[in-house]
């Protein structure tokens, strides 16, 4: 039953009955990721300009704006992809549960097992589909078999995958439609149990149906782990997301709850961009 | 339009749908006016003819009504509109809804022509034709307002449905007044109530048109809310 208070509408205000965080108060219990002043160079460009955001644990956050905004590189930040592009300087902090992930100190191995990423186009090994959701359990040493075989049923049922390939789980995962490849790739990301996926563009090379497969799956999966998403359709972000980042040459325009920047958006770039209008 | 900032989607078919939006969102507008203009002339000088135009010329309001509604969930359908062009359509929905209501009551008010009134009764009719004209007058203004998304204008003219709810009020009382002293007069009092109360409720539903003003503009919902508050937005 909906229950409304007699003056929640007298003020004018947010008469929205459903109940989104305070982005700018969030307790450090509710904080997965929390960046602070980040600066990104690629040689000489800067790609991002001071970004600062708390992206809160067991929400999907989902990163929007035209080609080269800088989404791709921020979200590439919190796994440290880009330490494995020459000529790129970063400075200020990601912090993951309060301890910074560029320090000195970090194994970026052990950083990539926590923050899991699954990129545009599904990459699965040229192995079996079994194979495929164990090779992250293997690489930590895990060879019961017994341990293998609950993680890929759990990954796979995650992944709402399990139904379609439980009968041919040691036949090659290329045999698998692109949807289903996809699929495989969360599958394989999570049977690691990270506490972050970062999602870069998911659903891109997806036709409509396996999108909706994957949008219902990001859904399910906010359960268990945080959601960053990268995604080029803003429809796809309105569906999925509880926060969304607009981002533009590089600055952070506006960081708001779903709801708020798809109806009401403060800023009047964010407005032209989600409206598809030209500034 | 200047505030709606149409022209500038980079899809010119996304402009030219929301542009026939609004156009048939003005025509309609300017339609109802004109069959409230009428039935108000048709009531003021007993005119049969003008009030029988009046009802024959509904169904015109209805379609524009489906019409409209038709290409709003086009545009929702093929365009997932967003942020101001939601607010946009979401505004327009019921703007239409509102303003086909308001040609029901004009309607109404047009079938005061048809019944017969004594020359003694007359005064009945001077009354509402004063309500009428102030409630014209704010049909008009909202109107206005809305065709150019003016949120200062509807702020302000919101509040003239106080002004027209005290001359309901105290219509009310004085034809209470007639119905007492002479009972035979009841039928054609009704009459008049009816189509007072109709007047009354335009006033309303204009109130509801200068909210959706607000709502667009500002995106903030405004209905159920004090006028102070509103002021302050």
């Amino acid at each position: 039953m909906i229950s409304i208070s007699p003056n929640a509408l007298a003020n004018g205000s947010d008469s929205s009955l459903a109940k989104t965080l305070d982005l700018n108060n969030l307790t450090p219990e509710q904080v997965a990721l929390d960046i602070n002043n980040l600066n990104l160079f690629y040689g000489e460009k800067q790609a991002l300009n001071n970004i600062s955001m708390s992206i809160p644990k067991g929400q999907v956050t989902a990163f929007i704006g035209p080609s080269g905004c800088g989404k791709s590189t921020l979200l590439r930040c919190i796994n440290r992809m880009n330490d494995l592009v020459d000529n790129c300087h970063i400075s200020g902090e990601i912090n993951l549960h309060g301890s910074n992930i560029y320090n000195k100190h970090v194994d970026v191995a052990d950083l990539r097992r926590k923050v899991g990423m699954v990129f545009q186009r599904p990459n699965p090994f040229p192995k079996t589909i079994y194979e495929n959701v164990v090779y992250g359990l293997r690489i930590t040493g895990e060879n019961n078999r017994r341990k293998l075989d609950e993680a890929v049923e759990k990954s796979l049922k995650s992944a709402a995958l399990w139904n379609e390939v439980k009968d041919r789980l040691h036949e090659s995962a290329l045999g698998l439609s692109g949807g289903q490849q996809q699929r495989l790739v969360i599958a394989r990301a999570i049977a690691i149990q990270p506490e972050v996926l970062l999602l870069d563009e998911p659903t891109s090379a997806l036709d409509p149906i396996s999108t909706l497969t994957i949008e219902e799956l990001i859904n399910d999966l906010k359960k268990q782990f945080t959601v960053v998403i990268v995604t080029h359709n803003m429809q796809q972000a309105a569906r999925v997301s509880d926060q969304t980042a607009f981002m533009y040459m590089g600055d952070l325009i506006e960081y708001n709850d779903t709801n708020t920047l798809f109806t009401t958006p403060l800023k009047k770039k964010t407005e032209d961009y989600i409206t598809g209008r030209y500034g | 339009m200047d505030n709606l900032h149409i022209g500038r989607h980079i899809s010119g078919q996304f402009n030219e749908d929301l542009e026939r939006v609004i156009n048939n969102v003005m025509h309609m507008g300017g339609l109802v006016e004109k069959q409230l203009t009428d039935a108000l002339a048709a009531v003021g000088q007993s005119d049969v003819e003008l009030a029988k135009q009046v009802l024959s010329n509904d169904y015109q309001v209805n379609a524009y009504e489906v019409s409209i509604d038709d290409e709003c969930t086009r545009v929702i359908a093929k365009r997932q509109p967003a942020a101001g062009d939601l607010r946009l359509i979401m505004a327009v929905v019921k703007t239409i809804a509102d303003l086909e209501r308001i040609g029901d009551d004009a309607e109404k008010i047009a079938r005061v022509a048809l019944e017969s009134f004594s020359s003694s009764q007359q005064d009945l009719l001077v009354n509402l034709d004063n309500l009428g004209r102030h409630v014209l007058e704010f049909l008009q203004a909202s109107l206005d307002a809305f065709t150019r998304m003016d949120c200062e204008a509807a702020v302000k003219i919101h509040q003239m449905d106080n002004k027209i709810n005290r001359e309901y009020e105290a219509l009310m009382r004085q034809l209470m007044t007639y119905m007492m002293e002479d009972p035979r007069s009841i039928p054609q009092v009704m009459t008049v109530i009816w189509s007072a109360r109709a007047l009354e409720r335009i006033g309303d539903r204009c109130q509801n048109i200068c909210e959706y003003i607000i709502y667009f503009v500002k995106g903030k919902v405004v209905r159920h809310t004090s006028a102070e508050d509103i002021k302050k937005l």
